[in-house]
């Protein structure tokens, strides 16, 4: 089955990748396996999430975020989540869902300076 | 939960992509009636994990959406019900209670913070019916 | 602004409620000829009555004034007859509204000149019609007429509530004023008593401020709060943990010796948190996050 993969750029030893659709249903296991190919492929040290297109997270979409994020940790790259708008990060917290143990970032330049620190925890 | 009722829309959940409709149609609405980003994002969100619910517990229901006036208040009513199994202990699965229903229970707990009202009724063996509310505010 | 937005469904409810039906609309249509040679001279007269009334007299500053809106209002009349009743036509009588309601023009006035529309009509459809047409084709007037004037009715309750929610915005933007003491810091005092719904909304301005200005860090300064008890903390513990998920970092200041006691003795766990008594400690260990330090000026000799 054709799909239309979303576009990873790569920034030095970084990939960058920009999530402008809903991540619901099978676009979100293709999400994943694009962005765990090409760490594969490129053996990227960091990953940008940019999720400044998405106006709504909810569970299951975190969890594919943050499951992704413990994916490509395995694979010893660091990833770090930018970019959230302020109503996607209210909801998440009213729902009780902090995303704690996700790094993140305002957004793509800010994460690369995370990723060029030393990680806290 | 006595205000009158305006028009309402139903929407079968038969798919996983019937959940997104849901979603935009609920996105829609709110927007129409003035909600702003962070009660847009609240009713959105709540709306896809009961729909969600729906499906991946029941494996499908419906749903409905239908603005609602109260005097000077307009807000959007939601309902999802659905003919699965049920949920026993409905208490401590809203608190989280239970591992095997964990994704169940942090879908209706999370959800119930997001809207002004929430009702549930739950009969093992029979179906479960979700209804919630939630205001446009000033 | 708040517009006022009428679908399909809701014209065809009000339709149905206002008895505006087909028939109407295509009787109108079949007016037309006549509107057209009766419309100078009912609007010349509707302004008469405009402006031989010293109240409504004010809303026009000169004879140019009167004349543009003669000629609009020559367009408003004929569009009566135009046989439609539709979003498009639903939609410019809105905009008539939303321009009249701008200029403070009040609907007693929109209704007195309704008032005397029909007058005038029902004068001229004796005169050219029978009866029983003039009796019909006034009905139909008058069904869209009513239409028309709960419209303009609408426009000014849509305007009532846009000004209630700004005000109601505007005093939850002066009671939570977000500071910029640097580049990519922000800093919330937060004064007086916080009750859920308060800290809902100091979050969420807190939140677009944050994406707004890309800040890095933000001090909220809560050595103004009277009280601070669980509910109070739990609020600061969740727009931390939001701030945090937009990628910035929150110091809290302002914590008494009084309120670290509470805090403890209630078994609040913000161990996770940076806090601090002072806000200038707080400011400087936010400027420390963006790389900047406050030191002792050079002294130059």
């Amino acid at each position: 089955m054709k799909r239309d993969s979303i576009p990873i750029l790569r920034v030095g030893d970084t990939l960058l990748i920009t999530v402008h659709t809903e991540l619901h249903d099978t676009v979100a296991e293709a999400f994943q396996e694009d962005v765990l190919g090409a760490i594969e492929r490129s053996g990227a040290a960091g990953l940008i999430i940019d999720i400044s297109g998405l106006d709504m997270v909810d569970s299951y979409v975190a969890r594919v975020l943050a499951d992704t994020g413990r994916m490509a940790r395995l694979m010893g790259t660091r990833s770090v989540l930018v970019g959230m708008r302020p109503e996607v990060a209210a909801t998440l917290v009213r729902m009780g869902y902090p995303m704690e143990g996700v790094e993140t970032a305002l957004g793509v330049d800010d994460g690369l300076a995370l990723l060029a620190t030393a990680r806290v925890r | 939960m006595d205000a009158p009722v305006d028009a309402v829309e139903r929407f079968t959940i038969q798919s996983e992509s019937d959940i997104a409709l849901v979603r935009r149609r609920v996105r829609e609405v709110a927007q129409e009636l003035g909600f702003d980003a962070f009660a847009t994002a609240a009713i959105t969100t709540a709306a896809s994990e009961l729909a969600r619910n729906v499906w991946t517990h029941a494996h499908g229901g419906d749903s409905a959406i239908a603005r609602v006036l109260d005097g000077r208040r307009k807000g959007v009513r939601l309902e999802f019900r659905d003919r699965g199994p049920g949920i026993p202990d409905l208490p401590r699965v809203l608190a989280g209670g239970y591992s095997t229903a964990r994704s169940l229970g942090l879908g209706l707990s999370g959800s119930k913070r997001l809207v002004d009202e929430f009702h549930i009724e739950s009969t093992p063996g029979r179906g479960t019916l979700v209804e919630v509310t939630k205001w446009a505010r000033y | 602004m708040a517009r006022l937005k009428l679908d399909a469904r809701e014209i065809e409810s009000r339709r149905a409620f206002f008895e505006l039906t087909d028939d109407d609309l295509a009787r109108l249509a079949s007016l037309r000829t006549f509107a057209d040679r009766h419309s100078k001279e009912i609007v010349d007269a509707l302004y008469e009555l405009i402006l031989g009334h010293a109240d409504s007299r004010a809303f026009f500053s000169d004879e140019a004034m009167v004349q543009r809106v003669k000629s609009l209002q020559r367009e408003y009349f004929m569009g009566l007859f135009a046989g439609r009743c539709d979003v498009p036509y639903v939609e410019d009588r809105l905009r008539v509204g939303a321009v009249h309601e701008r200029i403070g023009l009040q609907p007693k006035w929109y209704i007195g000149a309704y008032s005397r529309y029909l007058r005038l009509l029902l004068d001229r459809m004796f005169a050219d019609f029978k009866p029983a047409d003039a009796q019909a084709a006034f009905s139909s007037v008058k069904k869209l007429v009513a239409f028309d004037m709960a419209l303009a009715i609408d426009t000014y309750n849509v305007a009532y509530l846009d000004t209630m929610a700004r005000q109601q915005a505007a005093i939850r933007e002066l009671s939570t004023p977000v500071i910029r003491v640097y580049e990519r810091v922000l800093l919330l005092p937060v004064v007086g008593t916080v009750d859920s719904h308060r800290a809902e909304q100091i979050m969420e301005q807190l939140l677009v401020r944050v994406v707004e200005e890309q800040a890095r860090a933000v001090i909220v300064d809560i050595a103004g709060v009277p009280v601070v008890d669980t509910r109070v903390a739990d609020h600061l513990i969740k727009t931390t943990a939001a701030v945090r998920l937009l990628g910035a970092e929150t110091i809290l200041t302002g914590i008494s010796a009084h309120v670290a006691r509470t805090i403890i003795q209630l078994g609040v766990d913000i161990s996770t948190m940076h806090t601090l008594t002072r806000l200038a400690d707080g400011i400087e260990l936010a400027l420390g996050l963006i790389g900047r330090e406050i030191r002792p000026a050079e002294k130059k000799s």
